[in-house]
């Protein structure tokens, strides 16, 4: 498991380290900037960029004959699937981390953009939930559509957290009345669904990979 | 004898490409070499995969050191490296970076023995893959399967990009492995002098039918013959 980990992670890092110098250079314009809605996207590419980092790895595993040799290591197929869903959940938290990084920094020198504290936590919530959700869309679709269609399953899943996340939070707006308690709930319902259907998506995906052939 | 690997009626259709690997029987004895021939599209990889698992075979039965191999029996899989023909690893690693994830992957894995391979194949440990000729690949693919001390090596047209004293470099580590007595190679090659100069046993392998197992001692025979009755 530690070498299938130590595999995802160099795997990742180069992307990664382009990913985040993009990101710093971006966040230096945010902090200097006042601007909420700067701050809401710098959060939104920062948390889900470096899951698409992550999820986009797969497909490196079956350019060379890789994906094939480690299902003669000394490994579980099923060790294999869980790799990718913790290196995703890893570079889910580093995304989270680097971008709470800035906001701090932004929080430091100007104060709190947002008319209330806990929007933060929201934000924060709804990109976490929302890299949870294409990980949980793309994982068993790559396996069952194959690496040739990586691509346009990774936009596919990106849609579809987008397309599930604001489904959530319209639902959820709809059936409570407004207030902090209300913002409190419909994260946690966010941050649940997200965790429920990301652990459903690895149950699945490894049924899937128990199957496949090379 | 006691066989390492045992295939027992060994069949998997492929409905798509109307192919059939069709009862494929043989045994490779401990401490043996066994030359695997056949031509592109014969069921060398096919029955490769059915071996290694990464193909779930029909029917028939697979033994390996006596056992079915199955997903959980990670323990025999210690015991067997594998090379593959072309890339079998992703070119954005180093060899450095590769034996540290190997490292993590087998428990028997030999970093300065894998050091001692790369400075005998004269393979640059800090240089990404992508810059490897396809020799080197296949010599660092030779180098990882030898480096976690495995019993059995299954070599996929191995030495294929390999140039004639590198294979023969090759083929000298290869007969080093079997001087002890508990290792074997299913080696599957293109390459017949090869497999003349290494293999004890060789398969005949045609359409996904085996055609025959015999010693390399008879085979070498029937050609002789062969020759002698095409010179009448």
């Amino acid at each position: 498991m530690k070498g299938l980990l130590k595999n995802n992670l160099y795997a990742t890092l180069s992307n990664a380290k382009v990913f985040s110098g993009v990101m710093i250079l971006f966040g230096i314009f945010v902090v200097a900037v006042i601007s909420q809605s700067l701050q809401i996207g710098y959060v939104m590419i920062g948390i889900i960029g470096f899951s698409v980092n992550a999820i986009a790895i797969t497909k490196n595993d079956y350019i060379s004959k890789w994906g094939k040799y480690k299902l003669t290591l000394p490994v579980k197929r099923i060790d294999i699937v869980k790799s990718l869903f913790l290196n995703q959940m890893i570079w889910l938290l580093v995304g989270t981390f680097f971008v709470g990084i800035e906001i701090s920094l932004s929080w430091l020198f100007h104060g709190c953009p947002f008319d209330q504290a806990i929007d933060v936590l929201t934000m924060f919530a709804l990109g976490v939930s929302m890299g949870l959700f294409m990980g949980a869309v793309f994982f068993p679709l790559f396996y069952i559509g194959g690496e040739e269609k990586s691509e346009v399953l990774l936009v596919i899943s990106l849609l579809c957290a987008f397309g599930i996340d604001f489904a959530i939070v319209s639902v959820v707006n709809d059936l409570l009345e407004p207030g902090i308690a209300s913002i409190m709930c419909g994260t946690l319902i966010l941050i649940i669904c997200s965790l429920l259907a990301f652990a459903l998506s690895y149950l699945l995906t490894a049924k899937i990979f128990k199957k496949k052939e090379y | 004898m006691e066989n390492i690997l045992e295939l027992q009626r060994v069949s998997k259709t492929f409905p798509k490409s109307n192919f059939t690997l069709e009862n494929v029987t043989f045994s490779l004895p401990y401490g043996a070499i066994l030359g695997f021939v056949g031509e592109n599209g014969a069921g060398k990889t096919t029955t490769i995969g059915c071996i290694l698992n990464t193909i779930t075979k029909d029917s028939g039965t697979i033994k390996l050191f006596g056992k079915e191999m199955l997903d959980a029996d990670t323990d025999i899989r210690e015991k067997i490296g594998v090379v593959y023909d072309g890339d079998n690893f992703p070119a954005y690693w180093t060899a450095t970076q590769l034996s540290k994830i190997m490292a993590g992957l087998y428990t028997q894995w030999d970093s300065p023995l894998f050091q001692k391979y790369l400075e005998d194949f004269h393979l640059p440990a800090k240089q990404k893959m992508k810059h490897y000729s396809r020799g080197m690949a296949m010599k660092l693919a030779i180098a990882v399967a030898l480096a976690h001390h495995p019993q059995l090596l299954i070599l996929d047209e191995a030495t294929g990009g390999l140039d004639p004293v590198m294979r023969d470099e090759m083929l000298d580590v290869f007969l080093e492995f079997v001087q002890e007595e508990n290792h074997s190679i299913l080696l599957s090659s293109h390459i017949t002098s090869d497999l003349e100069k290494v293999a004890d046993y060789i398969t005949f392998i045609h359409n996904g039918r085996l055609i025959m197992t015999v010693s390399k001692n008879i085979t070498m025979l029937l050609c002789a013959a062969r020759r002698a009755n095409s010179l009448r």
